[in-house]
């Protein structure tokens, strides 16, 4: 599944890049693959969509970049949680929570 | 902290943009380079790790410009950045450029003009406190004239005393007095008013006060002045006020200065134009006396708040029947008076409104043409530009954003624009108020004010978002692959923006058509009024006004003394032919008369005769050129002793004696039962027109002034040479006899008659320029549109002429085409024009609205305007060279 920033994705892609930066700085395709990993394929996020995202997130102070050497000693731009940041996911995760337990209360109804 | 983080991005990302931009490219490109090794690792082969790695970035410089648009502050940058884009595209393009820019404010200005006009005139409330509750009262008696008229003197005093509906009602007269006081004398305009006058219109006095109660019986002699006069005549010295001032030789104290904002009486208050000053208005014991005699006093007054208009009017008619029945019993029946409350504005504005509001209608039939132009042109250029747009929509440009560098262009096209059609608007206006006809009222200084500005605005946010939207999404839209492909070869262009054309000639040629019928129509009018026969012979011809009052002029004698000695020696003046003075003179209107023919039998129903009647001494008739008909006209030796004689014009004759000679018969003042003695008719002269060439020419009777002297005469000089030159002489033998005389109004008849045409003048003049500019414009937008179908379709041109099609078909091809629009648009134009010229009809004199000359002439003026419009770019596609045309390929 592809992932596109409509209206009601956004935050979705939000929550998942915070998501993944939560264990560790990251560059961009690195955040792409955790991404993949952690949703067990169901999300590819393309450059498309996640360069905008992570530089608006940039933007909004709740990530910071910097470069740095990739494994392969490849010069790369990586990223890291602020504090902010770190702040935005726990309301991200508790909202996220709240809506899929609605949702999914709302698909159990006969 | 989050808002600092943002502060700090949105600073960066504006004035380090270099740098950032710099860093983005170098990102993106790694992030490629992390996906070739990943695909390398995978155990793709390089080339085919490097395909699959930009497929799935997809496209380096639109990921870029993704994350651009993402970015704090874009919006602004990219604003700028489109206003900067916008500026070097209009400036590559400076043909098309100008073009456009000079019709927006041709467009825009013209628009503006009037709409200034219309804003002081007739939008803005009329400049008195509360205008909503002030009305104009007026008597009525239907039998005389189907139109109410003013109140007579005592009639005003009963509406004060006795009516229940209003506040207060204030009585005013406009007269016209000599005053002295500067080098020469001269004649300004006086309103005798009422004491409350003032408090009701809510106007204070910026210096002194106004009148008091008491000043409203006779015996003050106290002025208030305009703060017009008081700037002229006094230099606006504070220490005016105590000041004493020559009013006809009477002493008046100056007691009061009014603002600059209060003007009064407004034309269509039946007083003539604003007053210079006020002087109370003191009814004399002789004025009391006129009963159902002299309407001549305007009545202003102001509701009570909650009485509605039908509740005064009959109110004032319970009074007016009370009037009317201590009014001797034979003339109850003829007079049947009524009284009317006729709301202020109304009066003022009445016939303007039309006026205005067509002036209105047709410029906004100019300025659709004028958007429709500009449309066409950005329409061909978007057209042009679907390559550019191809070009940037492939690099990554969002659709959002190409609208929206679309829309900044046409913005900076509209509003400069309207800048210059501001400036534009500023100038044309003001040659406009010199236009003006006096009746139109002047109640607002006709400024630039916030509401002018703020349309004008208005109009170009308007003009700029559809100018800007409509043809941005035609670019827009572009197929991105289609477009590259034709590779700057030029095709016959889509059919759907052809007609989208196409439509837009067809309005734009029917709004020029409903313009030009409109000006044909009023131009027509013009000229038959001009052709109208006067009934005197203007060339030659001096005239100037002079008012003999009391107390140097106190009787018969003394009035007759000073204009017979005048009239002796202008007559000795050289240069002057002949020297004559009358009571009105002609296109000037004046006074109307109720008179009985003897032996009249009016049939039944008929209205009163009425008829225009001039008091005249010497000879007058001779001096003007009206013709001597029948009898004789007046001698030295008609005097007070001898029979009392009447000249008559040839229509009276005509209408009561058709067929006898009417020399020898009889008639008398008033109705039948009037006991005024019979006049005796001794001369028929030709009709002169008295009130205006378009205005059917009213029974004229003649009084020999030596019967009858009158206080105020006109003289009218007929001279060998230039008449002009011979005011100054005029002038020094009047003040040889009195130097305290105000010679006012000295004109040449031509003077007269041009001041009588300014009305139709100035409709002619705008309506006429405003038809003319329709007629250029659509005529260029027809250019514009062929001319361009001419050019893209040069290919096919080409094809056509190889294949054997002649220079004449190609010509034929191309005016066709060009034709059949323009027959639409005018088969629809005329059809509009049939309906619209009716809101001309009462501005008309001598054709009707549906005039066919007039329908005829525009039809072939437009169609030959239209016809040169084809036929140069038809003859260039005629001059196509088919082997070029093809080797574009």
């Amino acid at each position: 599944m592809n992932l596109e920033p409509t209206s009601l994705l956004q935050g979705t892609l939000d929550l998942l890049i915070l998501k993944s930066l939560a264990t560790g700085e990251m560059h961009g395709l690195g955040i792409s693959r955790r991404i993949q990993q952690i949703t067990q394929g169901t999300f590819v996020v393309k450059a498309g969509s996640l360069f905008p995202a992570l530089h608006r997130m940039e933007d909004e102070g709740w990530i910071s970049s910097f470069w740095g050497d990739s494994e392969n000693n490849r010069r790369a731009k990586y990223y890291r949680l602020t504090k902010p940041g770190r702040k935005q996911l726990e309301v991200e995760t508790e909202r996220w929570g709240r809506i899929s337990w609605a949702i999914a209360q709302a698909l159990q109804m006969p | 902290m989050a808002l600092a983080a943002k502060l700090r991005s949105f600073l960066r990302n504006r004035f380090f943009s270099r740098r950032v931009d710099a860093d983005l490219d170098h990102e993106i490109h790694s992030h490629l380079s992390l996906l070739i090794e990943e695909n390398i690792r995978a155990g793709m082969p390089p080339d085919e790790a490097q395909r699959a790695a930009r497929m799935e970035l997809g496209g380096i410089e639109q990921v870029k410009e993704q994350v651009r648009d993402k970015r704090m502050g874009n919006w602004l940058h990219s604003a700028f950045f489109d206003c900067r884009y916008g500026v070097r595209q209009l400036r590559k393009n400076p043909g098309f450029t100008f073009v456009a820019v000079i019709t927006l404010a041709l467009g825009i200005g013209a628009t503006t003009a009037i709409f200034r006009i219309v804003d002081a005139v007739i939008l803005r409330p009329l400049p008195y406190n509360s205008p909503d509750r002030l009305v104009l009262v007026k008597e009525h008696i239907p039998k005389v004239t189907p139109d109410p008229i003013a109140v007579c003197a005592p009639d005003v005093l009963r509406f004060q005393r006795e009516n229940h509906s209003f506040v207060s009602l204030a009585a005013f007269r406009g007269d016209q007095f000599d005053l002295v006081g500067g080098t020469e004398p001269q004649r300004v305009h006086v309103d005798r008013a009422n004491a409350n006058l003032f408090s009701l219109l809510g106007a204070r006095p910026i210096l002194g006060r106004v009148f008091t109660p008491d000043e409203d019986r006779p015996g003050h002699t106290v002025a208030i002045l305009s703060h017009g006069l008081w700037q002229r005549e006094f230099a606006g010295v504070p220490d005016v006020v105590g000041r004493s001032v020559s009013l006809n030789r009477q002493i008046f104290t100056v007691i009061g200065v009014m603002p600059a904002t209060f003007i009064f009486p407004l034309p269509g208050m039946d007083q003539g134009d604003a007053a210079d000053l006020f002087i109370p208005i003191a009814f004399t014991p002789d004025e009391l006396a006129d009963e159902g005699d002299n309407f001549d006093y305007s009545v202003v007054g102001r509701l009570h708040l909650g009485v509605a208009l039908q509740q005064a009017n009959a109110d004032l008619q319970v009074i007016a029947h009370r009037i009317q029945e201590t009014y001797p019993v034979e003339f109850r029946s003829d007079i049947n008076l009524g009284a009317v409350a006729l709301p202020l504005r109304d009066t003022v504005i009445g016939k303007t409104r039309t006026l205005l509001l067509l002036l209105f209608g047709a410029v906004a039939f100019v300025f659709l043409i004028c958007c429709i132009n500009v449309a066409n042109l950005l329409l061909t250029r978007s057209t042009d530009r679907q390559k550019e747009m191809a070009v940037r929509l492939s690099l990554g440009a969002s659709r959002g954003r190409l609208l929206r560098q679309l829309a900044a262009e046409s913005m900076l096209l509209t509003f400069t624009g309207a800048a210059l059609g501001l400036a534009f608007a500023l100038w044309i206006s003001n040659a406009l108020l010199g236009l003006m006809p006096p009746d139109i009222p002047r109640i607002h200084g006709v400024g630039l004010n916030p509401a002018v500005l703020g349309f004008t605005l208005g109009l170009a946010v308007i003009v700029g978002l559809l100018f800007g939207v409509v043809p941005a999404f035609t670019s827009s839209r572009t197929n991105v692959v289609d477009s590259l492909k034709e590779a700057g070869r030029s095709t016959t262009q889509g059919p759907q923006l052809h007609r989208l054309r196409g439509a837009l000639v067809i309005v734009e040629v029917t709004l020029a058509m409903v313009l030009l019928v409109g000006a044909g129509l009023l131009l027509r009018s013009f000229q038959r009024m001009l052709e109208t026969q006067p009934g005197f012979r203007p060339e030659h011809v001096l005239t100037a006004s002079l008012s003999l009052r009391e107390p140097q002029y106190k009787d018969d004698s003394d009035i007759r003394n000073f204009y017979q000695r005048l009239l002796e020696r202008l007559q000795s003046l050289p240069g002057v032919q002949i020297a004559g003075a009358s009571s009105d003179l002609p296109l000037k209107a004046g006074w109307n008369h109720l008179f009985t023919p003897e032996g009249y039998q009016p049939p039944p129903g008929a209205n009163l005769n009425l008829c225009n009647h001039s008091v005249i001494l010497g000879p007058y008739l001779q001096a003007i050129g009206a013709p001597l008909l029948r009898g004789r006209y007046f001698t030295d030796q008609d005097t007070s002793a001898s029979t009392h004689v009447l000249i008559i014009s040839d229509s009276l004759a005509r209408r009561y004696w058709p067929n006898q000679d009417p020399i020898g018969k009889r008639l008398k003042w008033g109705t039948e039962a009037s006991k005024d003695a019979w006049l005796t008719i001794v001369g028929v002269v030709g009709d002169v027109k008295q009130s205006s060439l378009d205005v059917e020419t009213a029974a004229h009777t003649y009084e020999s002034f030596l019967q009858n002297p009158i206080s105020s005469l006109n003289v009218a000089l007929r001279t060998s040479n230039d008449p002009a030159t011979m005011a100054s002489a005029l002038r020094s033998a009047v003040w040889s006899l009195d130097p305290q005389l105000a010679v006012a109004q000295v004109q040449t008849m031509h003077q007269v008659i041009s001041e009588s045409t300014t009305p139709r003048r100035f409709s002619l003049f705008l309506l006429g320029g405003f038809a003319s500019l329709a007629l250029i414009l659509s005529a260029i937008g027809i250019y514009g549109v062929i001319a361009y179908s001419v050019v893209r379709r040069v290919h096919e041109m080409g094809i056509r002429m190889a294949l054997g099609a002649q220079r004449p078909d190609v010509l034929r091809l191309v005016i066709g085409q060009g034709m059949l629009l323009l027959a639409i648009g005018m088969i629809i134009g005329t059809l509009g024009a049939l309906v619209l010229t009716r809101a001309l009809a009462s501005f008309l004199y001598g054709v009707g609205p549906t005039d066919p000359v007039t329908f005829v002439t525009v039809v072939v003026i437009l169609a030959g305007v239209a016809f040169l419009a084809c036929y140069i770019p038809a003859r260039r596609a005629t001059r196509v060279d088919p082997m070029i045309a093809l080797r574009y390929e």
